[in-house]
């Protein structure tokens, strides 16, 4: 059975390593700011925090069984409330926020919410990332 | 505090969307996807390409307001994919300011290809007078 809404993911411990947020920045070719290099203590790109970058997709992906012939990213809905920045350790705790299937005309749809929350190590909620996914069948 | 007459972020014109940014997103993200780095897998789901990294939209829109307020003064970026991005595309990005909600700016967002198609539309929120 895939996991129901409301099931929360382990949490994780991860630091926001300055190559590999180097590297989404080089990727993109847009610095989020005039000026700005991939060193500690400068602020992360608001777009890196995603689940699949923080936390890693193959446990949450499992769980669902995404089955990349057949789902597609939605998009996210990101919240951020104190400043985050290259090199900090935050707590990464995913847990699914909606979890339904839709019926259409041409099969059913499931939609997936897996909403991510992101702390410092003195506990403040830095972020809330909330993304979806699609898939059909 | 409001700002009476918030600045609205300019377009952002991305680099061409190649497949080694594609590549370097994969490694990046650590995205076990094949279909952003796999022509055959693309094709038997019934797309002609690989496609991009959602985060690319996200992302370019994202850094569209950062850039023009500060990574600091954002505090919602949402963005809703309505359309896949091959590579080789160009995104433009457009912030519309609908107003102030309390001590923020508020705007919609869209990111189109070359030829006009949107690929992804939302809304963003920073602090005002930022």
């Amino acid at each position: 059975m895939p996991v129901e809404a409301g099931h929360r993911f382990p949490e994780k411990t991860v630091t926001l390593d300055p190559w590999r947020v180097g590297l989404y920045v080089e990727a993109l070719g847009v610095a989020p700011e005039e000026g700005w290099a991939p060193e500690p203590g400068n602020p992360v790109p608001p777009g890196f925090l995603m689940y699949v970058t923080m936390y890693g997709a193959d446990a949450v992906h499992d769980s669902f069984h995404i089955d990349f012939r057949k789902a597609v990213y939605g998009g996210m809905d990101a919240e951020f409330f104190a400043p985050i920045r290259v090199g900090d350790t935050l707590t990464v705790a995913p847990f699914v926020s909606n979890h339904f299937t839709k019926s259409g005309s041409r099969g059913d749809l499931t939609f997936v919410e897996l909403t991510t929350e992101y702390r410092l190590p003195d506990g403040t909620l830095a972020a809330r990332e909330r993304s979806t996914t699609i898939q059909r069948g | 505090m409001t700002d009476p007459t918030p600045t609205t972020p300019p377009p952002l014109t991305t680099p061409e969307i190649s497949r080694m940014r594609l590549a370097y997103m994969a490694v990046a993200m650590r995205d076990p996807n094949p279909v952003h780095v796999d022509d055959e897998f693309a094709k038997d789901i019934g797309l002609p390409s690989v496609i991009a990294h959602g985060t690319f939209a996200v992302s370019y829109v994202g850094a569209a307001v950062s850039r023009h307020v500060g990574v600091d003064n954002l505090r919602r970026l949402k963005v809703d994919l309505t359309a896949p991005v091959f590579p080789g595309s160009v995104l433009t990005t457009e912030v519309t300011v609908r107003g102030t909600e309390g001590d923020l700016v508020v705007a919609d967002v869209r990111a189109v290809g070359a030829d006009g198609t949107e690929v992804a539309r939302g809304e963003v929120a920073w602090v005002a007078g930022s």
